[in-house]
């Protein structure tokens, strides 16, 4: 564990520095207040702190102050390490934002004792930060696949829509579906189903940009959001998406297992300022549209293939094979 | 014989008998302690009682590291009486610290034979 010192009297850093070092931590020593808060205020700064009261350029309880603004980091634990002895000092020191308080000369086996006790807390801390995170992970992924989960991604393109509004550039939208998937369970069974959905899963997010968005949509439907993503760009894209998924079969518990993708892409700059939803309904659209030309290719959502009455009766007979 | 200012078995302990630390500390000390000293004399010839109770407070930290507790007694005595502004006991209380550390220099030599051989 990492441990900062700040004293400005340099026997009783070294004294430190040597104790913490025996007792297994990893010590940084500086002499002054303003250096030990340029060290601690950092995200990857060290959590634990032994800060001597009275230093130059910012004492210790200022130190504490400071540190304790930061809002998002994890927890700095300090303690004050002083030979003040009066009450109202302890108190000034705990109420400037130090954990802990020890007197000078430090008795070497309390003050392991109370940096010990320092730990217990980081490491509560850290597992409480991990649950939460557990937690905001599984409410926002598909717990399946890993991506996100249906409700995030249409946030995501939401409020992605609006920036290339604002900004005027193009968001390309990809509304995917595996082609008779229903067959895949029907003929490898549920678990090797699962094994195509989370393959698929990992060559969407292998096939587009770090900044681009991936979510499960549905059952066996997958949105793609191509941020700041030029028409031509886009098709290409959506070309090398349903090649990743066709090129090879998927290895699953019942062997490998031959898939496609069908894709309806729609390019947010053809479509003015439609709702979420609507556009969501065109790209449906589009993919209906591959779906009836034969599956495992790309059609483009245009006003012209979604305008026609005739062309949603053909949409829903297509939905019901698909 | 005069009294040892440093108990060396109550440093010992502290220092978990590293002998090299005691010699580190010892040279810091010899190295920072006339400075230290000359910079207390100044703010008592000042008369300014702030900077007597840093000075004084400094080198009590100084000297409660090496286990030199009368010494250190005599400078939290003169912190004491910076913090109370008592300007006129500065002179006699500064005397009796100078009286203390010079026969803490004189000892460092000896302490540091005994320590490291």
């Amino acid at each position: 564990m990492r441990i900062l010192i700040a004293d400005d009297e340099a026997m009783s850093r070294k004294m430190l520095q040597k104790t913490l070092e025996r007792a297994g931590y990893e010590v940084t020593a500086v002499g002054n207040g303003r250096l030990a808060a340029d060290q601690l205020c950092p995200a990857d700064g060290p959590r634990l702190a032994l800060l001597d009261w009275v230093m130059p350029e910012l004492d210790g309880p200022g130190v504490c102050r400071e540190v304790r603004k930061r809002k998002e980091q994890s927890y700095v634990y300090m303690v004050l390490l002083t030979s003040r002895e009066a009450k109202e000092d302890v108190v000034a020191g705990l109420k400037s934002g130090a954990d802990d308080y020890l007197t000078k000369p430090f008795d070497r086996e309390e003050l392991k004792a109370r940096l010990r006790t320092g730990l217990r807390i980081l490491n509560l801390e850290d597992r409480l930060v991990e649950a939460r995170e557990g937690m905001r992970f599984q409410a926002t992924h598909d717990g399946l696949t890993a991506l996100w989960n249906r409700g995030v991604i249409m946030d995501l393109l939401g409020r992605e829509l609006d920036r290339s509004r604002r900004e005027q550039v193009c968001t390309s939208l990809l509304l995917c579906d595996l082609d008779h998937f229903k067959s895949v369970n029907d003929a490898y069974g549920h678990l090797a189903g699962d094994d195509v959905l989370r393959e698929t899963a990992k060559r969407l997010l292998a096939s587009v940009r770090s900044y681009d968005f991936v979510g499960r949509y549905g059952g066996e439907e997958f949105l793609v959001v191509l941020n700041n993503c030029n028409p031509a760009c886009a098709f290409a894209r959506a070309e090398e998406i349903r090649k990743a998924i066709a090129q090879t079969p998927v290895p699953s518990v019942s062997g490998p297992i031959p898939v496609t993708m069908s894709v309806g892409l729609l390019l947010s700059q053809d479509w003015g300022r439609l709702p979420v939803k609507e556009l969501l309904a065109e790209a449906d659209a589009a993919l209906y549209a591959a779906k009836a030309a034969g599956r495992n290719c790309v059609k483009v959502a245009s006003p012209r293939i979604s305008s026609p009455d005739s062309d949603s009766q053909d949409h829903e007979s297509v939905r019901a094979r698909r | 014989m005069p009294k040892a200012i440093i108990d060396l078995t109550e440093l010992l302990e502290r220092v978990e008998n590293d002998r090299e630390l005691i010699r580190d500390l010892l040279l810091i000390f010899k190295d920072e302690f006339p400075g230290r000293l000359q910079a207390l004399r100044d703010a008592v010839d000042s008369m300014d009682g702030r900077k007597v109770a840093a000075e004084a407070h400094t080198l009590k930290g100084m000297l409660s590291n090496l286990a030199a507790n009368s010494a250190a007694g005599a400078a939290a005595r003169l912190e004491q009486l910076g913090r109370n502004q008592e300007a006129s006991e500065f002179q006699e209380a500064c005397a009796s610290f100078e009286n203390i550390s010079k026969e803490l220099l004189l000892q460092l030599d000896t302490c540091m034979a005994e320590v490291c051989g």
